[in-house]
């Protein structure tokens, strides 16, 4: 378990390092960023908040499922864990969608080169994490975990807050936040 | 009337490989990683003038300038680097041999790991040679050749990445299954190799961009995925050091002593 601790730790030193890089550019550029965030879909944004934090709250319910060993809930809570991950790729699809339907690239401007680079690598964190739900869910339909047998799961379960988390501070530097 | 002979008298029992463990030379094989390390760090890095990297984005004119500038510094740190680069080989064969012992002789994530570690130090010889051959002749050829020497030489180093990702995954591996209370290599170190793993990923993203962090000389391409793997390597190799002389102890307190 202490070892999972030191790839989240180093995921998250490789994403903070990434926010202040971002947030050294827009200070190059302030009116280009400015511009180009105008041009995000907020609502969108918002839901895909709600959809990570709605996924995270599932699987902390399916980790103390484990610890009472109730082993029946466990399933039905990792599944809510995977759809909502699966709802959080669908929708982000959609997103790049529009923007490629629009002439929007990561050639277009420095903006788009970060919006592309940061949310793709939290896509791909996303895709990772909910094929490890999956993998937990279709376990625990088998009875796998238990409160002495929840080791692999509090891993993943760790890693999802991570990308929960990650979002929870994409959202606002990438949708919210105004250069001065 | 048959003759009997007695069977040999075992004085000591054989090894866990079927050949006799030089401790000593795979002690010296495993000082060759940070070597290496050096090498690529301070004679590629900093006298050859790529921490930071000259800028994807340069043109033909700006490359060549760069260099005529650099010239002799490129000649002493690349012929020496290109040489020294052969020391990541004798590492990765010094390190497969930790795995063996975890893995069992021959196991093929051991034969993984050292192919890996070998067939990296191709694009690396390679890259050098091509950067070395363009300092050599800067002043003969054309700012155009220049540039696509440049490039050659980025795309060489960077995108045969996968190499090594099959190396580090292969040691992550094995020494995550290490069964001792106290493990060969921590599972921070192979977790960490996860990260490095993880981290290579983006640099395919090298040949479409110029500018930005996906760039080769970007804060992914480069500052995040060069830095992941320069300390990987030396906390594998302070590990591997030290594994050495562990295993010679455990051979002895098990009577395997067949060096």
């Amino acid at each position: 378990m202490e070892g999972v601790w030191v790839f989240i730790g180093a995921d998250s030193v490789i994403f903070a390092i990434l926010f202040l890089s971002f947030m050294q550019d827009r200070l190059k550029n302030p009116a280009v960023f400015e511009a180009s965030r105008h041009t995000l879909n907020m609502h969108l944004g918002g839901i895909d908040t709600l959809i990570l934090l709605t996924s995270s709250w599932s699987v902390a319910l399916a980790v103390q499922a484990m610890k009472r060993d109730e082993i029946d809930r466990e399933p039905r809570l990792l599944f809510g864990g995977a759809l909502t991950g699966l709802m959080f790729v669908v929708s982000k699809s959609f997103e790049y969608f529009q923007k490629f339907s629009h002439g929007l690239n990561p050639g277009t401007n420095p903006f788009f080169m970060w919006y592309f680079t940061l949310t793709g690598i939290h896509l791909l964190h996303v895709i990772a994490g909910t094929s490890l739900l999956t993998y937990l869910w279709v376990r625990s339909r088998r009875g796998t975990y238990d409160h002495l047998h929840k080791s692999v799961p509090e891993s993943v379960a760790s890693y999802w807050h991570l990308v929960d988390l990650l979002w929870v501070v994409l959202f606002p530097l990438l949708y919210l936040m105004r250069t001065a | 009337m048959a003759i009997h002979a007695e069977p040999p008298t075992v004085t000591h029992a054989r090894g866990l490989l079927p050949y006799p463990t030089d401790y000593k030379t795979w002690k010296i094989l495993a000082w060759t990683g940070p070597v290496f390390l050096f090498a690529v760090f301070v004679l590629w890095g900093f006298l050859a003038g790529n921490m930071p990297p000259f800028p994807a984005s340069a043109t033909p004119i700006e490359v060549k300038q760069h260099f005529q500038e650099f010239r002799p510094r490129l000649l002493i740190a690349l012929s020496i680097c290109l040489t020294m680069t052969a020391f990541y080989m004798s590492f990765s064969v010094a390190t497969a041999r930790v795995m063996e012992r975890i893995e069992g002789p021959g196991g093929i994530l051991s034969k993984l790991e050292m192919l890996g570690g070998t067939i990296t130090c191709a694009p690396v010889m390679v890259t050098m040679s091509i950067w070395l051959t363009a300092a050599h002749e800067v002043n003969n050829l054309s700012p155009e050749i220049m540039h696509m020497l440049y490039w050659f030489g980025w795309f060489t180093f960077d995108l045969a990445y996968f190499v090594t990702s099959f190396q580090i995954a292969a040691v992550s591996i094995v020494f995550m299954r290490d069964k001792r209370e106290k493990k060969l290599v921590p599972n921070a170190v192979s977790w960490w190799g996860w990260v490095t793993f993880a981290s290579f990923f983006v640099v395919s993203a090298i040949p479409f961009v110029t500018t930005g962090p996906l760039a080769f000389n970007g804060v992914i391409s480069f500052w995040i995925a060069f830095f992941t793997w320069f300390f990987w390597i030396p906390a594998l190799s302070y590990y591997i050091i030290k594994a050495v002389p562990r295993l010679q102890a455990e051979d002895e307190a098990a009577g395997r002593l067949n060096a």
